[in-house]
């Protein structure tokens, strides 16, 4: 099923923002922390340093959690959760939970194809050759 | 049964908890509903079942049919089915002349329809064979690579 025709999405910043200085040291992880001191030059924002994460790099509201199909994902757990996106295959697309067993996948997959619901991961569990 | 509460008080009550509202955070956090007498599956104060004293709902019944389920001022809810036929504009002028028409959830009829159509569509066999994806990446080299020994 194909989304609604929607803004083309833009990612501001496609790279992660890593730590100041969490590529000079090991113990230093690369999880983001704001440089607090007062001689940064990161948190000073001089030439040739690493750009910090602010609200301008936000998604347009409009493609906010959006994938590149257009679809936003609902996370489902059986055949009757995707009932729910009957409504809705335009917008949603079923995730199906990562515990359920493959024999429960294969009805979640044929309930969202006869109901026209998009599946972004129906390959898990379901197929065998490698 | 009769209503003891407003559709307001009702609605408040429910709107934060009830037994059909689905939450996810995925998705931006989102607010679905399981009430049979919701058509678009939305968790409002317009969409509710429970809450309106007036509500429409559309439900597959058994063999391919649908019904249509309608509340009464009591609060219980009658069943209209739909046998399955070969034009399924039938059914949805019999929705709109039995509600709308009626003056009863006129707000409604569109999405009242459009369920009705999801549903039969739903029903009806897929004649379009899903498509083969196709080999990228290490698999497509691999593939490539033993069709040329194929060849020799």
């Amino acid at each position: 099923m194909t989304s609604v025709k929607h803004v083309p999405i833009v990612k501001k910043h496609k790279k992660r923002f890593n730590r100041h200085q969490s590529d000079r040291f090991k113990c230093v992880d690369a999880s983001w922390r704001k440089p607090k001191g007062i001689d940064n030059r990161v948190r000073r924002r001089f030439k040739g340093q690493a750009a910090m994460p602010k609200i301008g790099y936000g998604s347009n509201k409009k493609t906010r959690h959006m994938t590149p199909s257009g679809h936003k994902a609902f996370l489902v757990h059986n055949a009757n959760d995707v009932d729910l996106l009957l409504m809705h295959n335009h917008s949603f697309a079923a995730e199906i939970s990562h515990a359920v067993s493959s024999r429960k996948r294969i009805e979640i997959i044929a309930k969202a194809k006869a109901l026209g619901v998009k599946v972004t991961n129906p390959k898990g569990r379901v197929t065998t050759d490698v | 049964m009769s209503y003891p509460a407003s559709s307001d008080l009702l609605w408040e009550l429910t709107r934060s908890n009830s037994s059909f509202l689905v939450k996810r955070k995925t998705g931006g956090g989102v607010k679905l509903s399981r009430d049979p007498l919701n058509l678009r599956n939305i968790h409002s104060r317009k969409h509710s079942g429970t809450v309106n004293n007036q509500a429409i709902g559309i439900v597959p019944s058994g063999k391919g049919g649908i019904s249509l389920l309608t509340k009464k001022k009591t609060g219980a809810t009658i069943t209209q089915s739909y046998k399955p036929s070969k034009t399924s504009r039938k059914a949805y002028v019999q929705i709109a002349n039995s509600t709308t028409k009626k003056g009863y959830r006129a707000d409604l009829r569109e999405d009242a329809i459009a369920r009705a159509s999801a549903l039969i569509r739903s029903y009806r066999k897929q004649t379009k064979a899903t498509k083969e994806s196709k080999p990228r990446g290490s698999k497509a080299k691999a593939s490539a690579a033993s069709a040329a020994t194929a060849d020799l």
